[in-house]
């Protein structure tokens, strides 16, 4: 016999609490470790998508707020207002390169993708973007669909296949090569055929800006605001209101996931309370046999922190299914749409230290029933019947 | 006087205070002598399982001192008292005295590991005290699955342990049939005659008869009675 093996004796002499305590901080923590990897993804994918949009500045709609600018990195759909002659005021003035985008949302097979007008010459030299198979729009109004890498797979659309979008069969073009960001799941049309179909004549959802010199971009977001009454934000604004958009929603989850925990320390308090009323008496023979009130005390302690170590196990395995798994599906909204597509980040740093954390959460809740149980007079738990 | 295992001097034990003091033991005077089995009886509520906790080392004294060993154990700190406890001394209880989520065997390895006894050794000496007691066969039993007579003796088996010098028994047969009473009364027999002091409260006249020295506890204070001072 050994203490760690006496601990496990006790533990499993009561099945049921046994599993229904562990499944309370197991739960606890798999709701955490969803959070968590959730928001790692958030962040990276944030930082990932304001860099693959290529732009120092954003022009945005008119009425518009942080919101938004969630939807331009996420590519969800926008209000449509900027006029072609607004385009054409902020194009013209020298020193910058800026590229109008028509965000829409249309589905294939039921599942929702991004539509995005573009001019296509402009923006594939803006955007750097390589061709992976098929040929690219062969001018700046041609009909048919280029398709990012990640939509092309996941729909087993090749160069020559159709899609139909609000009702319109569309013939695919090509298939860019795999950026690792939104628009691998995006369909690109020319500017003029999504105006046609989403009948958003000569408006665009945003202006895309690059400055010459980086320098300066506080001076042309100024002439911008000048010559157009739209919204203008640099891309270090727009990240760092994104940031703390998706920090706010995904601090609420964690809290939420912080008072599950809360529960399940409770329930450990609970099971850990029951177990000293219904072996006082054995601690008292224990007594007797010689076990000294630290070691009673460190044996009921060991006894609550192994349910936070099994548990933070289980919730971090549960935890990690559910974030690769289950969060991809669903995530339609614009905070939790960046995880498509992209791997959840399932940092093993992160998952001991979730481990950790709830095995000290179990031991701190186990530390009342160990005080009470090493508290016990012998001849009082003896006489206990 | 060097052949007293225990030795109580004026041994006072109250609880509470005020008007609900009880005065459990007024001024216990007494010696046992190293191998000796000695019988405690008396009326109920009269002090006998108080008398056992304080010679265990189980209760702190009101005042007065108990010596085992030539050790007064009144001054040790719980720690001590506890190493005492799995050391010098084995107790029995009247009743439930094992852990009920481990086995027979467990349960007496479970008094060699609070001893500091390696796992290792553990076992060979947890069966060879099973034997001692004629349950090597139920080892592997919980105490579900055990006679009262069984539990008892394993019981025993795990007082044993530590080979104390002196086994505390507050009523062991008081909850068993006379069979089993004498099953256990055989074995602590049999141990005393192999040198064990053994110290023994019963509300049995058959088992009081049987043994060498009686005592009577009452109203808190000890008659010695007349055959022991005739001898002394
Ligand atoms: N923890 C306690 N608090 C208050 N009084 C107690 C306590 N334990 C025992 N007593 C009292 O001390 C007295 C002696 O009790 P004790 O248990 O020693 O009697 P006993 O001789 O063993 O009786 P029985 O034969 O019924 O076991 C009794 O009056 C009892 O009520
Ligand atoms: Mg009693």
């Amino acid at each position: 016999m050994t203490p760690s093996k006496f601990v496990f004796k006790n533990l499993i002499r009561r099945r049921g609490r046994f599993v229904f305590t562990l499944l309370g901080i197991m739960i606890g923590m798999a709701s955490f470790v969803t959070f968590m990897a959730l928001g790692g993804s958030l962040k990276s994918q944030i930082e990932r998508e304001s860099a693959a949009l290529g732009a120092n500045l954003v022009v945005t709609p008119k009425g518009s707020c942080a919101y938004e600018q969630v939807s331009i990195l996420t590519g969800e759909q926008l209000p449509t207002n900027i006029t072609k002659d607004e385009v054409a005021a902020i194009r013209s003035i020298d020193g910058i390169t800026a590229i109008p985008y028509l965000a829409e949302r249309s589905a294939i097979n039921n599942r929702p993708v991004s539509v995005m007008g573009i001019l296509p010459e402009e923006t594939r030299s803006f955007k750097n973007w390589q061709l992976a198979q098929g040929d690219y729009f062969p001018n700046d109004t041609a009909d048919g669909a280029v398709l990012g890498w990640v939509l092309a797979e996941q729909f087993g659309l090749l160069p020559g296949a159709e899609v139909r979008i609000r009702g319109n069969q569309i013939k695919v073009l090509g298939v860019l090569e795999e950026t690792g960001g939104k628009d691998d799941l995006t369909v690109f049309l020319s500017l003029p055929q999504a105006q046609r179909i989403y009948e958003q004549k000569e408006l665009v959802s945003y202006v895309a800006v690059r400055v010459d010199r980086l320098e300066e971009v506080e001076l042309y977001a100024n002439k911008i605001k000048d010559k157009v009454s739209l919204g203008v934000v640099s891309d270090k604004q727009m990240r760092s209101s994104v940031l703390s958009i998706v920090g706010t929603v995904n601090i609420t989850l964690q809290l939420i996931a912080a008072v599950a925990i809360l529960a399940a320390a409770f329930g450990i308090v609970n099971t850990m309370m029951t177990a000293t009323y219904e072996r006082k008496r054995e601690i008292g023979i224990l007594q007797a046999m010689g076990a000294t009130r630290s070691l009673i005390f460190r044996l009921f302690l060991f006894e609550s922190g192994v349910y936070g170590l099994l548990g933070g196990i289980g919730g971090v395995l549960l935890g990690g299914l559910v974030a690769v798994f289950a969060m991809p599906l669903i995530s339609q909204n614009a905070a939790t749409s960046f995880v498509k597509g992209s791997q959840s980040s399932l940092d093993p740093v992160m998952f001991a230290g979730a481990i950790l954390f709830s095995t000290l959460v179990a031991i701190v809740a186990g530390l009342y029933p160990a005080i009470k149980a090493s508290k016990l007079s012998p001849v009082e738990a003896i006489s206990y019947e | 006087m060097n052949d007293s295992v225990i030795s109580v001097k004026g041994l006072v034990k109250e609880y509470g205070q005020g008007a609900t003091l009880v005065k459990a033991l007024r001024g216990v005077d007494l010696d046992i002598a190293r191998g000796s089995f000695t019988c405690i009886v008396g009326p109920s509520g009269h002090g006998k399982s108080t008398l056992m906790h304080l010679l265990g080392g189980l209760d702190h004294a009101t005042s007065g001192s108990v010596l085992i060993d030539g050790q007064d154990i009144c001054q040790l700190s719980n720690k001590d008292l506890a190493r005492l406890r799995a050391k010098k001394i084995g107790f029995v209880f009247q009743f439930f005295n094992l852990l009920q989520s481990l086995t027979a065997i467990e349960n007496v390895q479970t008094a060699l590991m609070l001893a500091g006894v390696s796992e290792k050794q553990q076992q060979a000496r947890a069966r060879e005290l099973l034997s001692i007691v004629g349950l090597v066969e139920k080892a592997a039993a919980k105490p579900g699955q055990l006679s009262g007579g069984q539990q008892q003796r394993v019981a025993i088996a795990r007082a044993l342990a530590n080979d104390p010098p002196v086994l505390l028994m507050d009523e062991p047969t008081g909850n068993l049939d006379s069979e089993a009473e004498a099953e256990v009364m055989n074995v602590l027999k049999r141990l005393n005659r192999q040198g064990k002091t053994i110290i023994l409260v019963t509300h049995s006249h058959e088992i009081a008869s049987s043994v060498g020295n009686l005592i009577t506890v009452r109203d808190g204070q000890v008659e010695i009675p007349e055959r022991i001072k005739k001898a002394s």
